[in-house]
């Protein structure tokens, strides 16, 4: 089975710095993989390895993505090979323009049966890339997807949503978005990053302008709301009894 | 203008369609499968059967007809899976990009989360906008319409998912989203048997129990489904107790619309105690047993 396995690069959130105006600072933040698309990583090495199969990495993003660390964190979860899209014109493209971006490098990959994807980014987390990608590529699309099981043709697949469990079997080729437990992301060696490096990785610049439709007007930290901030010792003296005082009061 | 609705249950229909009243000249609400339809929510109800072992999501392409017959020119959704995949397939047919977890609308541009709450956006689209948006984001507005049903005639998509079977996930218990009190576990929890200290708070309180993600990815103490934070729950109740939680963004931005946030952490410099009402610094095994003793 070829599975595509579709990721985002984003800044290291804990590296995002907030201006005394409320402004966002992205400039000394890491680019990392968004982290439920470790999940997804893992989830495509597990079935690749449960089938037979290879599988392929792609991403489209700004220049800065084609980061040598980056590239080989990917290829040493169980990744074989990388094909990324790293040019300014992708920098923060809308589920429309990410999903045609990714339709292009999968037409590129081709030949492929499963399309695997996270279940959201940390950045704009809309969950709509992936629907978007299925839509485009004309194929099926199943989300919330916490189990996989390849059977013949298809993938019979169970999918966790808010209230119920869902047993679905999907026709391939499809594209599949999984949650966070589906796999535990592992940690790769020092073997396995020595090995990423000679993976093959194909990056090139836009074929294509990838046109986003969402206009941002306004990107600020929010107004924190105004809190006591009345911390107490456990060991002072009433310090629970104040503390306890304070939950009733506020019920 | 006409807005297009689509809720999976009753009271997201009831005040989505609401909101959609407080703009749109006409509402219509497109009911698909069993959805219970609350009455006089909308001036017409498209209803979509759902065919045997069909998945909902399928529904997309039927949806999409709805769509182009009516040619709304906004798409009101409720944020459940089911619906984002349909919103989703409708957001691609009209070329556009859904603007998802709407918090609030102010002069036809939409507020939304950023990096889970690090910031906070203003978004806008030209032509026809979907949204997403959770119950609360209208307020108080009250729902209208006569419903004058219509079935709509099944669009089958070119290559169906097939349904299997379809199991109700036996919740734990308390309904969090109603809940007044809750009562958050995190890391601080060294064992699971520590929880109970936890379960013995949510009964002195009447709250409910739930959890940062380390508690339910990973170790498994408690289910998934009473996660708080990004992806997870939002929860806006009156009295919010974080125990053993140090404050990372990713967990607060479940909570911090709290009515009045308790912080219980053994760290003096955690997170918490800058996003907080009140805090206890001290060691959860000691500060528990004689907080439940005082209530």
């Amino acid at each position: 089975m070829k599975i595509v396995v579709a990721f985002k690069v984003v800044p290291d959130d804990q590296d995002i710095q907030v201006s005394s105006d409320r402004s966002l600072d992205f400039s000394k933040a890491h680019q990392i993989v968004s982290t439920y698309d470790l999940n997804a990583l893992e989830a495509a090495a597990q079935l690749a390895e449960a089938t037979g199969g290879s599988t392929v990495g792609m991403t489209a993003g700004p220049a800065a993505i084609d980061d040598s660390k980056l590239k080989k964190n990917v290829l040493a979860r169980g990744i074989d090979e990388l094909v990324m899209t790293a040019d300014d014109a992708c920098a923060n493209m809308d589920a429309h323009a990410t999903a045609e971006a990714l339709a292009s490098l999968a037409g590129k990959i081709g030949d492929y049966d499963v399309i695997v994807s996270g279940d959201g980014s940390a950045d704009n987390y809309a969950q709509q890339v992936d629907v978007q990608l299925a839509a485009k590529l004309g194929i099926p699309f199943v989300s919330g997807v916490t189990k996989i099981t390849p059977e013949g043709d298809t993938l019979i697949v169970e999918r966790t949503l808010e209230d119920v469990i869902e047993t679905v079997e999907v026709p391939l080729p499809a594209v599949v978005s999984v949650t966070p437990d589906v796999a535990l992301p592992r940690i790769p060696g020092m073997k396995d990053i020595l090995a990423a490096g000679k993976k093959p990785m194909d990056v090139a610049a836009a074929d294509g302008a990838y046109e986003s439709v969402i206009e941002v007007l306004a990107c600020k930290a929010p107004e924190q709301a105004d809190r006591k901030l009345e911390i107490f010792e456990a060991s002072e003296d009433g310090a629970i009894q104040k503390f306890a005082a304070a939950i009733k009061a506020a019920l | 203008m006409k807005a297009l609705v689509l809720a999976e249950r009753s009271d997201a229909a009831r005040s989505l369609c609401a909101g959609a009243r407080t703009i749109a000249d006409e509402v219509v609400f497109v009911a698909i499968g069993s959805v219970d339809v609350p009455a006089g929510i909308a001036d017409k109800v498209a209803h979509i059967a759902l065919p045997e072992s069909a998945v909902f999501d399928d529904a997309a392409e039927t949806v999409i007809s709805v769509f182009d017959a009516e040619a709304p020119g906004v798409v009101f959704v409720e944020p459940t899976r089911h619906l984002l995949a349909i919103a989703g397939k409708l957001a691609a047919h009209c070329g556009t990009a859904t603007i998802t977890d709407v918090l609030a609308f102010e002069d036809g541009a939409a507020k939304s989360l950023y990096f889970g709450g690090v910031g906070e956006r203003t978004l806008k689209v030209e032509g026809t906008a979907i949204y997403t948006v959770s119950v609360d984001a209208f307020g108080e507005a009250a729902p209208s319409g006569a419903n004058a049903t219509e079935e709509i005639s099944w669009v089958a998509p070119a290559c169906p998912l097939k349904l299997v079977s379809s199991k109700p996930i036996e919740k734990s218990g308390v309904d969090l989203f109603k809940a007044e009190a809750v009562v958050a576990a995190g890391r601080g929890f060294a064992e699971e048997s520590d929880l109970d200290l936890a379960r013995e708070l949510c009964d002195k309180i009447g709250g409910g129990l739930g959890c940062s993600r380390p508690l339910t990815e990973g170790v498994d103490w408690l289910p998934s489904e009473v996660y708080i934070g990004v992806s997870g729950l939002m929860l806006t109740p009156k009295v919010y107790i974080a125990a053993g939680i140090s404050g990372q963004m990713q967990h607060m931005v479940g909570c911090n619309r709290a009515q009045t946030i308790f912080a219980i952490n053994k760290d003096k410099n955690a997170a918490i105690f800058k996003q907080c009402d009140y805090g206890i610094v001290g060691d959860i095994k000691d500060v528990l047993p004689a907080l439940n003793a005082a209530l």
